[in-house]
């Protein structure tokens, strides 16, 4: 019974077990990894939630947490925002004059799809990698050297003191910063627009596409993406298992699982934005 | 003004050290590109360990890598539908969505999602190798460790970043086709002819497999400088990996500038 004696080993140490599944079998444990995921994740969301209504009052932690998050990646988000914004208006630009040769309404798509879509998604995809490292990190850092296991001894869940202030200045910060991302890539779009295209930059600022439902669909968004980041990349270092290898694995997770988050919520949201806001 | 009243360093001060902090990172990328470079041109790396890591990187990336490409192709489709709909354009949904997949969304979109998956990993491997002295290890049994577990990785990483994106503009573009019948009533078969119809050509593929090359390059030596320079236990390793997500992004929009305007 040497298979089972290894099989155990490998149980215990907290591994899948050794032995072939089969596609079956594989896809079987695939989708139970995913399942347990899940559930984990909707736990901390659900725990998260109940220390928002009962937990303690700290608006000190939570104001350090919103300058780690926003302020600190402030310069980051402007320099990707900056240089988005002149990657796609010339790209949109240089296309469009082979189909119609008038550009004065490039400003104002431009401006639609920066607030509908393009500042929301792709600000928080630069915050999942950012934020969501960080924290990440952070969080298995505690858990390898079981600061959180003290936190547990003195009855206090790691969620009420790290989740908590976390996820409120994700939510406040994501907003503000996308907030500023848009302004940022609007004016570099309308910079590269006039000096390329010369689109003079009051045609350029043409806010009429833009309605209620754009609004609000954009900040819907943000408001997801900046509670979905915390939630994700915070389980997944409280999931922290084994050493330095183990926190290099839960950033590694917490990163992609962010940033999957990011595309999966934005796909539904912009889904259901088309059918409420046709 | 060197320092504040407290003591606490002035502005001058941190803006002086964060140049000098870049200065750096972009100094030891550099070196380490060089020595890369000696050591392929040479052809002295580890053929085992480039097979090896050719699976970790490419093979076991394609869930994530499809996932990410049928969403997009989605998300695609779902924005330029208020646009379709607007000039009645249906027949340009397939030029629209193929132009900007293939040219910008699909390198990028890779991209990013392989620096999580593949860049992060393989600098919390580097670090802890590094934490735990396995690279002095090979260093004191006479191995170069570049050209036994940098070279190969930075290879992998950019054959995987090229073939991925390869595999996911296809895939976006199949996405993007049954969103289209699912949301306008575009029939797959128009969007293709779209596709098709002359306006886009190779030199639009060839630009987004260009462009994943440079990305690959720069997420590549950002995700070995760092993981080499790793300082300080498991809290050093996180930072290492935080790190270069931060610097791979930033790399990856900063070059898709310059090649845009380069090769356009």
């Amino acid at each position: 019974m040497s298979s089972a004696g290894s099989a155990d080993q490998g149980a215990q140490d907290g591994e899948a077990p050794p032995q072939e599944l089969g596609l079956v079998g594989e896809i079987g444990a695939t989708a139970l990894d995913l399942f347990d995921g899940a559930r984990g994740m909707y736990s901390v969301l659900v725990r998260t939630l109940y220390y928002t209504a009962y937990g303690r009052r700290e608006p000190g932690s939570t104001v350090h947490y919103m300058y780690e998050i926003g302020n600190k990646s402030l310069f980051f988000l402007t320099v990707v925002m900056g240089f988005i914004g002149m990657i796609l208006v010339y790209q949109a630009g240089v296309q469009a004059k082979r189909v119609i040769p008038d550009l004065t309404l490039l400003g104002a798509t431009y401006l639609e799809l920066l607030i509908r879509d393009l500042a929301a998604s792709i600000g928080a995809l630069m915050l999942a990698t950012r934020v969501g490292a960080g924290i990440a990190a952070e969080i298995g850092s505690m858990v390898v050297t079981e600061q959180t296991d003290a936190l547990r001894m003195c009855a206090a869940d790691p969620i009420d003191y790290l989740i908590k202030p976390r996820f409120f200045a994700s939510i406040v910060m994501t907003t503000a910063l996308i907030i500023w991302s848009a302004a940022v890539a609007f004016t570099s779009g309308m910079l590269t627009a006039y000096s390329f295209f010369e689109v003079a930059p009051r045609t350029f600022c043409n806010l009429s596409l833009i309605d209620k439902g754009d609004l609000i669909v954009g900040l819907s968004k943000c408001v997801a993406y900046g509670a979905a980041i915390p939630i994700v990349s915070g389980y997944c270092g409280l999931s922290t298992f084994g050493g330095s290898e183990g926190v290099g694995w839960a950033t590694t997770r917490a990163v992609v699982n962010s940033s999957l988050a990011v595309i999966i919520l934005n796909f539904f949201i912009s889904g259901a934005g088309i059918f409420l806001f046709p | 003004m060197a320092s504040n009243d407290d003591g606490s360093p002035g502005l001058f001060h941190t803006m002086g050290e964060s140049l000098l902090g870049m200065a750096e990172t972009a100094g030891g990328m550099g070196v380490l590109f060089g020595r890369i470079l000696a050591r392929l041109a040479r052809l002295r790396f580890d053929g085992a360990e480039f097979m090896r890591s050719m699976y970790k990187m490419g093979v076991k990336s394609i869930p994530i890598v499809i996932v990410t490409a049928l969403f997009t192709g989605g998300i695609m489709v779902i924005q330029a539908a208020p646009i379709v709909k607007r000039y009645g354009a249906q027949g340009l949904l397939g030029w629209g969505a193929g132009f900007g997949t293939l040219r910008e969304i699909g390198p990028l979109l890779t991209a990013l999602m392989l620096s999580g998956r593949v860049g992060a990993n393989n600098t919390a491997e580097l670090g802890t190798m590094v934490v735990t002295e396995q690279i002095d290890a090979l260093r004191a049994l006479a191995i170069d460790p570049i050209s036994f577990l940098i070279a190969p990785r930075f290879l992998a990483f950019i054959l995987t970043l090229f073939f991925s994106t390869l595999y996911a503009d296809a895939l976006a573009l199949l996405g993007a086709a049954y969103a289209g019948k699912g949301l306008l009533d575009v029939e797959p078969s128009v969007f293709y002819n779209g596709l098709t119809s002359g306006l886009l050509s190779f030199s639009d593929v060839g630009v987004g497999l260009i462009k994943s090359v440079v990305f690959g390059i720069i997420m590549a030596l950002a995700s070995c400088h760092f993981g080499l320079a790793v300082k300080g236990g498991a809290p050093g390793v996180g930072r290492a990996v935080n790190a270069t997500v931060v610097a791979s992004a930033a790399g990856i929009f900063v070059l898709d500038y310059f090649v845009s305007f380069g090769i356009s």
